[in-house]
């Protein structure tokens, strides 16, 4: 399922006020839920997190009084491979302060290419590309905390 | 006092945490896997971490992800809550080395009383009784039949390194003890990781009468009471009461003595729980919880302590605010864990949660991480709400039992909600003529 066919499936299912709709096909699954009156409303965050699986942020909780929380995964380009952090840690883009970043935008990259440091616990952890492609974006500043499943690159493949 | 806590946990006791936090001023940070995104707990509190995927063992589970994120936050305290890592010693020592308090007792005192057989042999050294049984681990066949014969039948056969009522097995006769030895132990290996049984006389129609008590670290050590957790199924609780309806004056402060004698042996800090079981008039030691416990509400309400303050309180060195000699309960109190499940197969039932209708007046409490359009994970245990119910004696706590759980209404997911409501109605429980075969011997 393409990035198109779910628009459009997302305007079908405003257009004809269904309630709730859930897909699954070949290991994607989509669950789009309308409002039925007033006119229907469509989730408006859409996490492409990995080609391999797209996920739609479920809806907002009825909870009126708790302040927003942290910022959502920034929308991404269909055809973007992200790259997420697999562990806690802070990000830093070179092997120490003195050293060059491993990597910055525009650079070619392959599998397995150190991409960036991710500390924790006083390790220093070494995340690799697991993809071959162009660097794109770099999402966190360095030196930023991440948490698991955050989002640190866009790879144009 | 600490200036950010951090809570290894999820689900209500995570909100119970922050709600404590909350009431004190401190900063909170949630972790949670990314099943959780969308929890309550994770909304309201000022930081949240996404820790790992869905699956326990690499998030909630994972000390390296809870640690790393108290790190990139500056949390300085973290509370593990009950289950997941509460009673984990290694956990509680990495933190205690990478100054982080941990909310609970030492690690040593979680190794010691975490291993069920070393327990009982802390027990019979502070003269707490205890059930006859092996001194120790049974090593061989043998060995169990001496002691079974010393004892007499029926007995039963527990994994040392076992708890939550795994690792169990009955024998009611010496012919099955050989099946029942080799089983225990094939079962507490895969289980728990040690092939280690204890022999202990099994009795018949026991209640389950757990004491709790607090220390802190100055030395002091007190007893808060009772519950009567008898009824159960297959180990997990359903109701919890406060007080006993069997227990008197002169037996809350015995088992009272006994409890805390125990934990002074072992230096305990901070929140505890020694669980009895009572039959014929006699009590005996049958193993220690080293953390808060899901049913702590119970005894909120018949002392008018916050029991989950007290832990941030003594953890950062305050002393205990319990008044010193012998505690008195007030009132009557009992809870009800509100679990996903059909009500008569127990079978799990996640889901979306579609109406969400929380009971008040007077003594109702509701303890629940759960909202209306929640969607309730399948990763995770089932208990959805606890519902708590206070009154000036048994009988009124009961006729407010009623009436809440009528009350309270839950659609999308089965609960348990009509399992409490019809046993509040059946003769026996409302004499509080119960024991631990109530639920197995319960009739719709």
């Amino acid at each position: 399922m393409n990035f198109k066919e779910i628009v459009e499936l997302i305007e079908k299912v405003a257009e004809l006020g269904v309630g709730e709709v859930e897909i699954e096909q070949a290991g994607t699954k989509l669950r789009i839920q309308g409002i039925p009156t007033p006119p229907a409303q469509v989730m408006s965050q859409f996490a492409v997190a990995h080609p391999m699986q797209q996920a739609i942020a479920p809806p907002a909780a009825p909870v009126p009084q708790l302040p927003p929380k942290t910022e959502e995964p920034e929308e991404a380009e269909a055809g973007l491979h992200i790259i997420t952090s697999p562990i806690v840690g802070t990000f830093y883009r070179s092997a120490n302060p003195e050293s060059d970043p491993f990597i910055t935008v525009g650079d070619h990259v392959s599998k397995g290419k150190v991409l960036c440091i991710i500390e924790a616990m006083k390790l220093m952890n070494e995340i690799e590309s697991d993809i071959d492609g162009e660097i794109v974006k770099i999402f966190p500043q360095n030196g930023q905390p991440v948490e698991y499943g955050e989002q640190l690159f866009a790879v144009r493949v | 006092m600490f200036s950010k806590v951090l809570i290894a946990n999820r689900g209500e006791i995570a909100l119970r945490i922050i709600l404590a936090c909350k009431e004190m001023g401190l900063k909170t940070v949630a972790v949670h896997s990314e099943a959780d995104r969308d929890s309550l707990h994770v909304r309201y509190a000022d930081e949240d971490v996404c820790i790992g995927p869905a699956p326990s063992r690499q998030s909630y589970l994972s000390i390296s992800s809870i640690i790393a994120a108290a790190e990139i936050t500056g949390a300085d305290a973290i509370h593990p809550g009950y289950g997941f890592l509460a009673e984990n010693a290694h956990f509680a020592e990495i933190a205690n080395e990478c100054r982080l308090t941990f909310i609970g007792p030492s690690p040593e005192a979680i190794r010691l009383m975490g291993d069920k057989a070393k327990a009982r042999e802390m027990a019979k050294k502070s003269g707490v009784p205890i059930l006859p049984g092996s001194e120790g681990p049974v090593k061989t066949y043998s060995d169990a039949l001496d002691v079974a014969r010393v004892i007499g039948f029926p007995v039963i056969l527990k994994a040392a390194a076992g708890g939550g009522g795994r690792g169990l097995r009955i024998c009611s006769a010496e012919v099955d003890l050989q099946g029942a030895f080799d089983t225990a132990r094939s079962e507490a290996d895969r289980a728990f990781g040690s092939a280690d049984v204890y022999v202990e006389k099994y009795l018949e129609r026991p209640r389950h009468i757990e004491i709790q008590i607090f220390g802190d670290h100055h030395g002091r050590i007190a007893a808060l009471g009772e519950r009567e957790c008898s009824i159960q199924r297959r180990h997990q609780k359903l109701i919890e009461e406060s007080p006993s309806p069997v227990i008197t004056e002169d037996l809350r402060m015995q088992m009272g003595e006994a409890a805390v004698k125990l934990c002074k042996a072992v230096n305990y800090v901070n929140a505890g729980t020694i669980e009895f079981l009572f039959q014929d008039g006699q009590f005996y030691f049958m193993e220690m919880n080293t953390r808060i416990q899901v049913e702590h509400p119970v005894t909120e309400e018949v002392t008018s302590m916050d029991l989950v303050k007290e832990q941030i309180r003594v953890a950062s060195g305050a002393h205990l605010t319990a008044p010193n000699g012998h505690f008195r309960l007030r009132g009557h109190a009992m809870e009800f864990r509100i679990n996903a499940e059909d009500p008569v197969t127990f079978a799990p039932h996640p889901g979306r949660i579609r109406e969400f209708h929380v009971p008040g007046g007077p003594g109702v409490r509701v303890d629940t991480a759960a909202y209306r359009d929640y969607v309730i994970p399948p990763h995770y245990d089932s208990m959805i709400a606890k519902l708590i119910v206070r009154g000036k004696d048994r009988e009124e706590t009961l006729a407010r039992g009623r009436r809440a759980l009528d009350l309270f209404i839950i659609e999308g997911v089965k609960t348990s909600i009509p399992l409490h409501r019809a046993i509040l109605d059946e003769p026996r429980f409302i004499r509080g003529d119960i024991s631990t075969r109530f639920m197995e011997e319960f009739e719709w």
